[in-house]
């Protein structure tokens, strides 16, 4: 925990010419039309979007070149999505299999896996959702009841998952489920990787708060998937999902949600804002510029090898109260009507509703604090 | 850390241990004043990345004696220096109060096992670490202009201002962990705690330096505060 320096941020090549080829290009391809889509963009579905900028080569960045993959550095691919969520680009429908499911079929997956799977997700049109939650299973994930029989013909699933975001819109799911009969708390756990249109899979929607619906239940009727969608080693499900969740935790989309927000209370101050407004964007700028070199350096540390599990829940842990808090100050400070018609309102309004899931999803604030806690060498 | 700023930190936290009584002779004589001075000048030739290591040992251990003064040598750096001298006083509080909960015992466990004391100490930890970031990406960006602090206005102002916000929280949670303890003058907390306190209104408040931010990121634009975070690295 004690870590005095930062871990220096240097990615190879020319970076600045990476930044400028990417805003040029999003200037050219990022559609305009939807403000709201701008705010907590990674979770905006735009499946024409994510098939333009896979073609682009911004996807599946890190991947070898032989399944399609840009056979770039982490760090490389780190300004490019930093620099797309900041510009409030719509990546949510490729988003989770470029960032975690990706990453782990080239880690754990089988040969056959990768081939079948990795060029459509560096092509930004295969996507893929996180089979996690169980109604029983939330913060407690050891809990996990889905199970999966293996037999002659390969693995008959039977539960249910929950929260799936975008399970709806998704090719594949990555699911924990108990493989070993009898087995307890996380052990007997296992991942699978699963085709949704394969028959006695159901996905009913679930409307959240703001009236959309991004997340489902999933319920398996004695599922068969063929033995080959064991990714991984078998019982080995629990370690495996602890690593996919440190890439899960550790990007900059844990503090930049907001950052569509900020730019309209800037640009809608002018270049001579009364103090109070001043002093709102001066206290944000001063937070998200720690958070950035935070976030950098958690980064620098992940692309060196090392596992930086403590940073990671730190940038998430203070990225999350950075994000959840700018709207509530907007709001305290900026006069501005609930249904105006503005960017800014409708910003607002978006962000004040979609707030309180931001220290949920990904591990809710308290595990997160019980995480560090534990690296303080407190339990 | 390069070898020799090892060695400098050896002898900081020697000097200091010895200044920690006898006052900020030690530290004069030990020669902390020559740090940033070149080495053509008959100085330590040291850069700004020495001059936070130094700072954060002596937030540390000897929050009260003028070593930022003595290093920084010139007005425009003290708030930088100040920034160093948080983080160390920020992490010795962190230190004192891990240790405390660990060791002290109610309701027959130590306090560190309640959850409710847990929490609190992963919310201080994560302040902590982020001044600890801020006055390190500070030091990365003061080095890379020669310590010219007019060039380095806008990590300043972002650095001094996070550590100001971070100075409340720190030493509230740091006070309530320790309990009544914690409230004498014979326990070393309030050293660093009173310095924090002190600190957070000297070199600029969290509203002069939210405001001279706030201003200047106002003048940039919605997009041009992204284009400034990433061109100044
Ligand atoms: C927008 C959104 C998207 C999501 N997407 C996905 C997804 O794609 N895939 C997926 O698998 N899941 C997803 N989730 C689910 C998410 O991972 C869970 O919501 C989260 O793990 C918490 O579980 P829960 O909702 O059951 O809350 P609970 O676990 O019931 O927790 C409720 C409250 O109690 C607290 N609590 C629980 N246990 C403890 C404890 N031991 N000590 C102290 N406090 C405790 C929690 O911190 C929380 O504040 C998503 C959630 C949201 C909101």
């Amino acid at each position: 925990m004690q870590g005095l320096a930062l871990y220096p941020f240097d990615p190879p090549g020319d970076i600045a010419a990476l930044r400028t080829d990417l805003r040029a290009w999003l200037a050219v391809n990022q559609p305009q039309d939807d403000i709201v889509a701008k705010a907590n963009c990674w979770a905006s579905f735009d499946p024409d979007f994510s098939r333009a900028l896979g073609a682009a080569g911004y996807i599946g960045m890190t991947l070898p070149a032989r399944y399609g993959g840009g056979d770039r550095h982490p760090l490389q691919r780190y300004v490019v999505i930093e620099e797309l969520l900041a510009a409030g680009a719509p990546v949510g429908a490729h988003w989770i299999a470029d960032r975690q499911t990706g990453p782990l079929i080239l880690r754990y997956g089988s040969e056959e896996q990768r081939r079948r799977y990795l060029p459509g997700i560096a092509k930004g049109e295969l996507y893929a959702c996180i089979g996690l939650s169980e109604p029983g299973a939330g913060s407690d994930l050891a809990a996990v009841r889905t199970t999966a029989r293996e037999t002659a013909e390969g693995w008959r699933i039977n539960g249910q998952k929950i929260w799936t975001t975008g399970a709806h819109l998704s090719h594949i799911m990555l699911a924990l489920v108990r493989t070993e009969e009898g087995s307890e708390r996380s052990a007997g756990l296992s991942q699978l990787l699963i085709d949704l249109d394969t028959p006695g899979i159901i996905i009913r929607p679930i409307v959240d708060m703001a009236g959309h619906h991004d997340f489902n239940e999933v319920f398996f009727d004695d599922v068969l998937v063929p033995p080959g969608a064991l990714v991984g080693e078998r019982g080995q499900g629990w370690r495996q999902v602890t690593a996919e969740l440190g890439l899960e935790r550790s990007g900059p989309e844990r503090y930049l949600s907001s950052h569509a927000l900020l730019a309209a209370v800037i640009d809608s101050a002018g270049p001579d804002p009364d103090t109070a407004v001043a002093m709102l964007i001066g206290e944000l700028t001063a937070e998200m510029w720690t958070l950035r070199q935070l976030s950098m350096s958690t980064a620098a540390k992940l692309a060196a090898g090392e596992d930086p599990m403590i940073e990671a829940s730190v940038v998430k842990e203070l990225g999350n109260a950075f994000e959840q808090d700018m709207p509530r100050r907007v709001q305290a400070i900026v006069d501005c009507g609930w249904d105006d018609d503005t960017d800014l309102a409708k910003l607002l309004r978006a962000l004040l509703i979609a707030s309180p899931s931001f220290s949920l999803r990904g591990g809710t604030r308290e595990v997160i604090r019980g995480i560090i806690a534990r690296g303080l060498g407190l339990r | 850390m390069s070898a020799g700023r090892d060695m400098l930190c050896d002898t900081a936290r020697a000097v200091f241990a010895e200044a920690a009584t006898a006052g900020v002779a030690p530290v004069e004589e030990a020669g902390f004043a020559l740090l940033l001075v070149p080495e053509e000048h008959g100085g330590f030739g040291g850069d700004w990345g020495d001059a936070d290591a130094v700072l954060r040992i002596a937030g540390a251990m000897v929050p009260d004696l003028p070593v930022a003064d003595l290093i920084a040598r010139q007005a425009a750096l003290l708030p930088a220096a100040v920034v160093s001298l948080m983080a160390g006083a920020m992490g010795q509080a962190l230190a004192l109060s891990i240790d405390h909960v660990n060791s002290r015992q109610q309701f027959g466990r130590p306090l560190a096992k309640f959850q409710a004391v847990q929490q609190s100490l992963s919310v201080m930890a994560c302040e902590v670490r982020a001044v600890e970031a801020a006055a390190a990406a500070l030091a990365v960006r003061l080095d890379a202009v020669n310590i010219d602090p007019s060039a380095a206005g806008f990590e300043i102002a972002c650095a001094k201002l996070r550590a100001n916000r971070a100075a409340g929280i720190v030493t509230s949670i740091a006070h309530q962990v320790h309990g009544a303890i914690g409230f004498t003058e014979e326990y070393a907390l309030h050293r660093v705690t009173i310095a924090l306190m002190r600190w957070r209104g000297e070199h600029g408040n969290d509203a002069h330096w939210a405001e001279i931010l706030g201003r200047k990121v106002a003048r940039a634009g919605g997009r041009g505060l992204w284009e400034t975070l990433t061109s100044r690295g």
